[in-house]
């Protein structure tokens, strides 16, 4: 079972009033919640700090969300963006990005299907994370290191993906 | 030299003339007879005082009236507004040339008929005013065609409006819903509260959220009926996608005596339309159906639907043995925002939207209904 508490939520949309709302609900369930309101902002904050899913409103002055969470998956390549669009919006929203977000969510998004969403995708996010450490794992114990070396290695990738 | 003629020759030139003069006559007599008997106008003539003395086939055909039932009757009674026409009449005996506007007649059956009539003053050599001859051209279907157009217009109007607006209400909807979920949170955590104002306010947060989700279902109607998507044309079972779209609707029927009558055979009967719209359509129709049967109360409430072939088309009809519609009402239904329900209950898209539907799949859809009686809807449209 997942512990919420674990879960790293990066929210970004221009509206601040929901966003204030949204963050104070989600934190309340348990999540840890960072609040954005810009793609610039998000982006800043992502360099510094590390997060498993990111709730993106597609439509923002500045960078739009598909770009924005194309530029965050550059920063945190497993982190897990789910998207939110206006009705209408969502074919465009495929057409530019589908195969980057972990869904596209219509809004206005009903809280416990976000919640539930936001918990799939830091299952999807944690599966993904871990088949490319045993990956690295087997490419270094094939690699032919020694036993030292190894450890080394393992070490060093256990701090790259963040596992204890 | 004409004074040096004999008496017998100037009877032999004025016979000539006459039997001349009698075969032009005949000639015109019978050009006119033709016009009158094979055009689609109606061409009439009346004497000074308007009483008709010539109608042409196609002014029978137009009206519904034979000549003999017509022959002696006043032309303006025939007019959908008696008093427009002899201001008509009028307006010709002033002017020289003819007078031509739109004026709508009545016909034998009480229908409007539209027509573009040019109307003349008939003088005599005298320069006396004999009568009228008019020609009329039945445009009720253009004009048909062109209130329809009109109609689209406005729909596609309204429809740009009303998505613009939804658009903006959208956001702060979703603003209302979060916090009415955050009061609702922090009122059920509280501490120092009694029971009876927890529940109080929790019941209040509760139905800010219910209300808003209220808000929430009309705009997304209002955005899917005006998104401009086409249909998705497929090829499908109508008979399978009817009765899915009934056990859909099951759950309204629960502890009501309401008798579905599917009335079609089992075998599939395929049809290539968009089965998603179509799905929409019948939700909303019998939904409608159903709503009209529970609020009559009616202990034997009885919804049919049939299916027919007709021509190239398909013919599904939705009859209820529910309140009916009264006439008066029977064109408004299909105004957006009409609606008889109570607030709350019904938001007056529904049958705009089938409507709207329907024209995008080149069909038609139409009701019959009577107070008291019930409502029967008849969607048709193209089998492929």
């Amino acid at each position: 079972m997942t512990n919420d508490k674990d879960v790293k939520v990066l929210l970004i949309d221009d509206e601040e009033t929901l966003l204030e709302y949204l963050s104070k609900r989600l934190l309340r369930e348990g999540f840890t919640v960072k609040a954005t309101f810009s793609g610039e902002e998000a982006i800043q904050v992502a360099g510094d700090e590390n997060f498993d899913v990111a709730v993106v409103d597609l439509k923002m002055p500045g960078i739009d969300g598909v770009e924005t969470q194309k530029r965050l998956k550059k920063i945190q390549p497993f982190l897990q963006c789910i998207v939110l669009t206006g009705h209408g919006s969502v074919e465009s929203a495929l057409e530019s990005g589908q195969q980057d977000a972990f869904k596209y969510c219509l809004k206005p998004i009903d809280y416990e299907a976000l919640v539930e969403t936001i918990r799939e995708a830091y299952e999807k996010r944690n599966e993904l994370l871990n088949a490319k450490f045993r990956e690295k794992v087997e490419d270094i114990s094939s690699s032919g290191l020694g036993a030292r070396g190894i450890k080394r290695a393992i070490n060093e990738l256990r701090k790259t993906y963040g596992i204890d | 030299m004409e004074s040096t003629d004999s008496p017998q020759d100037q009877l032999k030139r004025v016979s000539q003339e006459l039997l001349s003069n009698k075969i032009q006559l005949h000639q015109t007599t019978v050009y006119l007879q033709s016009i009158l008997q094979n055009s689609n106008d109606l061409i009439f003539a009346t004497d000074v005082d308007g009483v008709l003395v010539s109608f042409s086939k196609g002014g029978e055909k137009a009206l519904g009236y034979t000549w003999e039932e017509l022959a002696g009757s006043f032309i303006r009674d025939l007019a959908d507004d008696p008093l427009e026409f002899d201001k008509l009449t009028k307006a010709s005996r002033e002017k020289e040339s003819a007078v031509r506007l739109e004026l709508p007649f009545r016909g034998k059956d009480g229908q409007t008929i539209h027509c573009d009539i040019s109307l003349i003053n008939l003088t005599n050599t005298e320069g006396k005013t004999v009568g009228t001859v008019a020609i009329c051209r039945d445009i009720t279907h253009w004009k048909k065609l062109q209130e329809d157009l009109i109609q689209i217009d406005r729909l596609a109007e309204i429809g740009r409006i009303a998505s613009g607006v939804a658009h903006e209400i959208n956001n702060p909807l979703a603003i209302i819903s979060e916090i009415s979920g955050w009061a609702g949170a922090v009122v059920s955590d509280a501490k120092g509260l009694s029971e009876e104002d927890r529940e109080e306010l929790e019941t209040a947060a509760r139905r800010i959220g219910e209300q808003t989700e209220r808000c929430k279902a009309i705009t997304h109607q209002l955005l899917s009926f005006a998104r401009g998507s086409g249909p998705d044309i497929a090829s499908f079972d109508i008979h399978s996608l009817i009765k899915k779209t009934v056990s859909f609707l099951e759950p309204q029927l629960k502890f009501k005596s309401i008798d579905i009558v599917l009335n079609f055979e089992d075998e599939a009967l395929p049809i290539k339309s968009d089965p998603k719209m179509l799905e929409q359509v019948f939700v909303n129709l019998v939904s409608n159906a159903i709503y009209a049967v529970k609020e009559k109360g009616t202990d034997q409430g009885r919804i049919e639907l049939k299916i027919s072939r007709a021509g190239p088309n398909m013919e599904i009809m939705i009859s209820d043995n529910g309140t009916g519609i009264p006439k008066e009402d029977q064109k408004k239904i299909f105004d957006l925002f009409y609606t008889t329900k109570p607030p709350g209950k019904g938001t007056g898209l529904g049958v705009p939207i089938c409507r709207n539907i329907i024209k995008k799949l080149d069909g038609e859809i139409s009701v019959e209904s009577q107070e008291g009686t019930g409502t029967t809807f008849t969607v048709s449209i193209p089998v492929s």
